[in-house]
């Protein structure tokens, strides 16, 4: 690859991201680690702004019963729930995910590495990195069936 | 990375005792209930762990927008800019939020 194409390949920025090509479960997983934290931010930014309608909202002076019933008529519905669930979700994948890059970033689910052969796997990548995606995803899916009932269940 | 790491640890712990407290601790429309809400605020225990929260959210969140911006492009004024919008970000988005948690525990019932 010649020098420039290769500058150019990674200067590709949000595209590279989503370039499935070649993708292992760990280039996924770093794939969803970005898109999960940023959605995340989002939402907690968000939810600062309806947190403060407790005390009014950015005008306000202190705890205010009406504009925390004015915020909830907005948010507190099917929508607004499918919406955390949404959150509940994305952050328990981003949580076991992003325990599992600290534990690789310490050393300690990686193999040591070796000369690269065919098929080209690569083997520094241990087991435990694969288990640890799987668990993120089978934890999130099931916080986020919690999160439903929790969030459902007095709205029949 | 270790503000990264260090504010992750801390983020898995204490939204995990957010989540509990909004699903388990009360049913979530008793937890979302206004007089839980300042019963909870008003407790000097659950208010310092609600600053915490926010603190310990917005500097993983924002720091983690920094390090994808600086996988992006690597110059001496982007970087510049960058860390200079993250801790303006951070600091504004917290002090928004403390003063939410201050006026919640001190001030007065509208």
């Amino acid at each position: 690859m010649a020098v420039g194409e290769e500058r150019a390949k990674n200067r590709r920025g949000i595209r590279g991201w989503l370039d499935p090509y070649h993708y292992n479960a760990e280039r996924w997983a770093y794939l969803f680690q970005r898109v999960t934290g940023v959605a995340i931010l989002l939402y907690v930014l968000g939810h600062l702004g309806d947190t403060s309608f407790f005390v009014g909202g950015p005008t306000g002076t202190g705890p205010s019963p009406s504009a925390w019933k004015f915020i909830g008529s907005i948010f507190e519905n099917s929508f607004g729930h499918l919406i955390l669930i949404l959150v509940v979700l994305v952050v328990f994948f981003h949580g076991i995910n992003g325990i599992r890059l600290i534990l690789a970033e310490f050393g300690l689910i990686l193999r040591k590495p070796s000369a690269i052969e065919y098929p080209y796997k690569p083997k520094g990548l241990g087991q435990g990195q694969k288990i640890l995606i799987y668990v993120a995803i089978a934890v999130a899916v099931v916080a986020a069936v919690w999160a439903f009932l929790v969030l459902f269940e007095g709205m029949g | 990375m270790l503000v990264q790491y260090a504010t992750a640890v801390a983020a898995v712990a204490l939204v995990s005792l957010h989540l509990i407290m909004q699903g388990v601790i009360y049913p979530y429309a008793t937890a979302i209930s206004f007089n839980n809400i300042l019963s909870v605020y008003r407790n000097g225990f659950y208010a310092v762990f609600l600053e915490a929260l926010l603190v310990v959210v917005l500097v993983h969140g924002f720091n983690g927008v920094r390090i994808i911006l600086k996988e992006f492009r690597q110059s001496k004024p982007w970087t510049m800019w960058v860390d200079a919008g993250t801790v303006l970000a951070i600091i504004v988005t917290v002090a928004y939020g403390t003063r939410t948690v201050i006026l919640a525990v001190f001030g007065g019932t509208a």
